[in-house]
């Protein structure tokens, strides 16, 4: 178990800088997400952790120790790969006890370990196949086995479920969460997936563009987010952004034209905006509540209805702006239908630097 | 539409049937004039050739029949003759050297000359002698050629008398020049030695001669001329000529085709007759004489015009007109030598003092044990008694009496159940009904594979059968028997010789492995090493390196064998030439290495050879292969904390040993029969040792006396050998596969197809 510390780092391929200075702390033992859409250098991240690539700038510590320059079989980690890597000529058994034979670890010790974790991921009686003769399932578990029977300090994960079927998926997550909290050691899990990352994380970074645009638990970044793009990022169905422009409501309150100028909402006082800026309205479709004529703040004309059992997604036109609201069955919504709709929570982001007022 | 389609095939097939219509049209015109014209074959070139076109229109100009000539290389003649004549495609007659006299009369390709001789006075008693066979004449003797004294005379005014006294010449010659050069390490110059001394290479009765008293003293006497410095050791022809050409000899002893290599070099040089010799008594060297003749195919004999044009051929003003025009030594005692002409006059006389080599067939196997006689002695490995017993055994061995007969009746059985019991299936496939369906269903497939199949058929499977019924019989072509089993039990019981001699079964075997261990041990190592090394994205060149490294795969094997061969030259190689630069630099002094003279050091030149002919496919192949190892599969080891040494042993190469497997025994069988290599490199030296199985056959089927069964014999172990290891590895890698699948099955059941 043992804190990460990442200071400072960037990583550039040539000319091309994938990172750009990235903070990444993850206390020991600690479960840290990485989450970004593809291409944002997540995998880069993790192999520079890993010691897989070198940074370009920057320095990497593990609790104390300064890792930055070292091989990655002196720091300590296991690693599990979106491919899963397996020995292709080694069986499952042998594939666990690779790592363990390198480092000359007592045989019988081997066995105990080996056996252990297979049992702990249902593996035992996978032990004498090739991986070739393996279903992805068990190809994931067995690469998970070898990570674990190492003991390292620091698990590192690069999108380990992308190809596992959804159900297996959401199981396997919960399996990851699990394992994490028995071993208890630190681990830094890459996914693009956000429901992953908020249900794995005790702390997440969502990446964008080589940079770490918010850090902090998963709930906290749902519910504040820092930037247009976490916000877009986060949360499923995604947020519901309509341009506005800010205007004096009288009274010493503000309010944002929306759109087209259709319609206007109401803002909450203590906003830090003024008058005349033009900012973006963000609204989360579970923020969206039907009410009571009276209290209504907008109307919504329902164009096209989706049926998800527990829930609808009503897709709705706000002010020449897509709309989707999230509402609860039995509310009977159908296309047509014109809905009053109060906004439980907004948020506000300067058009210009995507940040979010508040 | 479908009757245009068979009128273009009809036009196809007239088409394609039309050159042989034509042809079946002018074989019948040649019959018709055939009375006409007269086939005559010849291995002449240049001015002898343009000889031979003036003599025969000469002879037409007379009135005699058109002729028609054809070339042919001198070392594909016998096999041409021997190929046509019996069909009745060959010549009529051919002009070859005499000594294949004797070889062309067993396998009646020959006729006595009959009337076409004009009697003994018209010509040089040592040619007639040499067309003499059984008191026939069986060629008319054209032109006589042996070595004889060359003379530098910017080097040397007075010749001494004897052998012996070159040596006193070693004081007066400038330092670094030889008193006399000779290829000593053969038995065709030694034989003139052997000669002087009373001897000759082939004994009466076809024994053995190169043994006893005159065998031993002229051996003697080479290893002292040798030993004193008078004659270069290791001196192959090219050696004497280039010593001789280069001023670094005073004398040497070589044929008329010397004074070809020494024009424009500006050598003053004579020719003398060859020195006496005092440890003989005083007697001369007598060197082999060998006479061009007009040879008549039995066919050929019996036509008179055939013989008339022999007779003007070999006739007075024919050999004016050839020692005129190309200055060959006429065999006519009546036609004057040219006036003022000295090198043909030292010729002539020396072919007075010449003895004819022998033209029977036996002669031709004495060659290979006198040679190796003569090197194992001046290597110092044997004395001269052991040696040239020796000699005389392996030439008995050659020549031992063919097997008898053995009753075809075994093979006739065995044919005639494997014949009934194939007839006994089809016919109960036909009886079960299913055949005939399954035939007629499949026909449309018959049509598309007949072409393939009777394409492998011909130039594979047909030739396969052949070689392998050839090893049931023994003896040449013409007079061989059918002997059963007995060449595989004479390879394999060593002829009735110890188990482990050289040059027997077992040892040439373990020498094969050997060779085939060593290689395919190196071209891996090096093919791999340099593979991986050339897989790494970050070298630079690399698509430079490989072309590079590819360009010894892609030149003709032979062609790197013979330069390398040339490399390893004692004297004038690349390796004493790296090893003298070495020792001018360094101050060293490391003896120049005589690769071929030790079989750890000839063994080791055919290796490098084909490990510098081999590598290259490993490496691409490894190329290849090393594209199947995922990348994130080596970093998933380096995480889990191998080096790169040991991702390496215990990753890639793991990964990629499924790949090389079949390359590896595709090369392991090349190697095993890489006849080019060693045939060229070291050619078996020294004493047959380096040979492998391959090399073996090909000198009993080619060098001694046409043991064509026996080399096949040879050529079916080693098929049988080769065939049955890849059966095994084939079994072996099935049995695993199955292996692992019931594994996977068991496994299966256990989890009960949950994931
Ligand atoms: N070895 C490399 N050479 C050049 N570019 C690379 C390399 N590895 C990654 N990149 C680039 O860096 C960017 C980030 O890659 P990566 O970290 O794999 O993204 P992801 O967040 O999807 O895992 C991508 O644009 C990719 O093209
Ligand atoms: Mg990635």
């Amino acid at each position: 178990m043992v804190a990460v510390s990442v200071q400072q780092v960037t990583k550039s391929f040539g000319a091309t800088k994938v990172l750009r200075g990235v903070d990444v702390h993850v206390p020991a033992g600690g479960f840290a997400v990485l989450v970004g859409p593809s291409g944002c250098g997540k995998s880069t991240l993790l192999r520079l952790l890993a010691g897989l690539e070198e940074v370009t700038s920057g320095s990497i510590r593990f609790g104390e120790r300064e890792v930055t320059r070292l091989e990655p079989r002196e720091r300590d980690i296991a690693m599990v790969f979106q491919s899963y890597a397996l020995y292709p000529h080694l069986t499952v058994r042998d594939n666990l006890a690779f790592g363990l034979r390198l480092r000359k670890t007592d045989p019988a010790e081997i066995g105990r370990r080996v056996d252990e974790a297979a049992a702990m991921l249902g593996l035992s009686h996978l032990l004498d196949r090739l991986p070739k003769a393996l279903s992805g399932g068990q190809r994931q578990r067995v690469a998970m086995g070898r990570a674990i029977v190492r003991r390292p300090a620091l698990f590192l994960f690069d999108e380990p479920l992308s190809n596992l079927d959804a159900a297996l998926r959401a199981q396997v997550r919960v399996d990851i969460r699990k394992l994490h909290d028995q071993l208890g050691a630190t681990s830094v899990y890459v996914t693009h997936d956000q429901v992953e990352a908020m249900t794995l994380a005790d702390v997440m970074f969502v990446l964008n563009g080589g940079v770490v645009e918010q850090q902090g638990a998963p709930l906290e970044v749902y519910d504040a987010p820092a930037t247009r793009f976490v916000a877009g990022f986060l949360g499923s169905p995604a947020m519901n952004f309509i341009k506005a422009t800010i205007e004096d409501a009288g009274g010493g309150g503000l309010r944002a034209r929306l759109g087209d100028g259709s319609a206007n909402l109401a803002l909450p006082p203590g906003l830090p905006a003024r008058p005349g800026q033009a900012v973006e309205v963000g609204v989360r479709p579970h923020d969206l509540e039907l009410c009571d004529e009276s209290a209504a703040e907008i109307h919504l004309k329902v164009d096209f209805v989706e049926l998800l059992g527990p829930e609808i997604h009503a897709h709705c036109v706000l002010a020449g702006a897509p709309v989707i609201a999230c509402l609860e069955t039995r509310t009977g919504v159908s296309v047509g239908d014109t809905l009053p709709l109060r906004v439980r929570r907004l948020h506000l982001f300067d058009q210009e630097s995507g940040r979010a007022l508040r | 539409m479908i009757r245009r389609r068979t009128a273009a095939r009809l036009a196809l097939a007239g088409l394609a049937l039309a050159p042989l219509l034509l042809g079946a049209g002018e074989a019948r015109a040649d019959e018709g004039d055939e009375a006409a014209t007269i086939q005559l074959w010849h291995a002449y070139r240049g001015a002898e050739e343009e000889a031979l076109q003036a003599i025969l229109e000469a002879h037409r100009a007379a009135g005699g029949p058109p002729v028609e000539t054809l070339a042919i290389p001198y070392d594909a003649f016998g096999s041409k003759l021997g190929a046509a004549i019996p069909l009745g495609e060959g010549p009529d007659l051919y002009i070859d050297s005499h000594e294949r006299l004797g070889d062309y009369r067993v396998r009646g390709i020959v006729a006595p000359v009959g009337d076409a001789f004009e009697g003994e006075a018209a010509f040089r008693s040592n040619a007639v002698q040499a067309v003499t066979l059984d008191d026939a004449i069986w060629g008319l003797p054209l032109s006589q050629k042996c070595v004889a004294l060359y003379v530098n005379q910017g080097l040397l005014k007075e010749v001494p008398a004897t052998l012996e006294g070159f040596a006193g010449l070693r004081d007066t010659l400038p330092e670094g020049v030889f008193p006399l050069a000779y290829e000593a390490q053969g038995a065709y110059v030694h034989s003139a030695l052997l000669g002087a001394f009373g001897g000759s290479l082939l004994g009466p009765d076809d024994s053995f001669g190169f043994v006893g008293d005159p065998a031993v003293r002229s051996l003697n006497l080479a290893r002292a001329l040798i030993d004193g410095g008078v004659v270069p050791s290791d001196a192959d022809g090219a050696l004497v000529t280039n010593l001789f050409r280069g001023g670094k000899a005073a004398t040497a002893i070589s044929g008329p085709w010397l004074a070809a290599d020494l024009e424009g070099s500006g050598i003053d040089y004579r020719v003398e007759l060859l020195p006496k010799v005092e440890a003989a008594d005083g007697a001369p060297m007598r060197p082999l004489l060998t006479v061009e003749a007009v040879m008549l195919s039995p066919e050929g004999a019996k036509r008179a015009d055939v013989r008339a044009l022999a007779r003007r051929i070999a006739g007075p003003e024919a050999a004016a007109l050839r020692q005129e025009r190309a200055r060959t030594l006429t065999a006519r005692a009546d036609v004057p030598l040219p006036p003022g002409d000295k090198l043909l006059a030292a010729f002539a006389a020396q072919a007075e003092v010449a003895t004819p080599m022998p033209s029977a067939p036996a002669m031709r196997a004495t060659w290979e044990p006198a040679n190796r006689a003569i090197k194992a002695f001046l290597r110092g490995e044997l004395d001269a008694e052991a040696a040239t017993e020796g000699a005389r055994k392996r030439f008995d061995d050659v020549r031992r009496p063919l097997p008898p007969p053995a009753s075809p009746t075994p093979l006739l059985i065995v044919v005639g159940l494997l014949l009934l019991y194939g007839a006994f299936s089809l016919v109960r496939q036909v009886r079960s009904g299913e055949l005939v369906p399954a035939l007629r269903r499949s026909i449309p497939a018959y049509r598309y594979v007949a072409h393939a199949v009777i394409t492998v058929g011909l130039l594979v499977i047909l030739p396969l059968v052949v070689g392998a019924a050839t090893s049931l019989w023994a003896g040449r072509p013409e007079t061989g028997h059918y002997v059963g089993l007995a060449n595989f039990v004479d390879i394999l019981t060593a002829r009735g010789g110890p188990l482990l001699a050289t040059g027997s079964f077992y040892v040439v075997l373990l020498v094969t492995l050997l060779w085939t261990l060593a290689n395919v041990f190196f071209h891996l190592a090096i093919g791999v090493s340099l593979g991986l090394v050339l897989s790494r994205p970050t070298m630079k060149l690399r698509g430079l390196y490989r072309v590079l490294l590819i360009i010894p795969w892609a030149v003709p094997n032979y062609v790197t064998a013979l330069a390398w061969k040339g490399m390893f030259h004692r004297q004038f190689g690349a390796v004493t030439g790296l090893i003298n630069a070495l020792n001018q630099t360094f101050g060293l002094s490391i003896e120049p290495i005589a690769w071929f003279s030790h079989f750890s050091t000839a063994f080791t030149a055919n290796l490098a050879t084909n490990v510098w002919l081999g590598f290259p496919f490993m490496m691409v192949v490894t190329l290849g292969a090393l594209t199947s190892v995922p990348g994130d599969v080596l970093e998933a080891a380096e995480v889990d904390g191998a080096t790169r040494w040991q991702r390496m042993w215990q990753v890639t190469l793991p990964i990629i040993r499924p790949t090389l497997l079949p390359a590896v025994t595709l090369g392991a069988i090349w190697t095993f029969n890489m006849f080019n290599v060693v045939f060229l490199v070291s050619g078996g030296e020294p004493d047959g040792t380096t040979d492998i199985l391959v090399s073996e056959a090909y000198r009993w089927a080619f060098t001694r006396e046409a043991q064509y069964g026996y080399a096949a014999a040879y050529a079916v172990l080693i098929f049988l050998m080769l065939a049955s290891v890849t059966r095994l590895g084939e079994w072996k890698a099935g049995r695993r596969a199955a292996r692992e699948a019931a594994a996977a099955r068991a496994a299966q059941a256990v989890e009960g197809g949950g994931h």
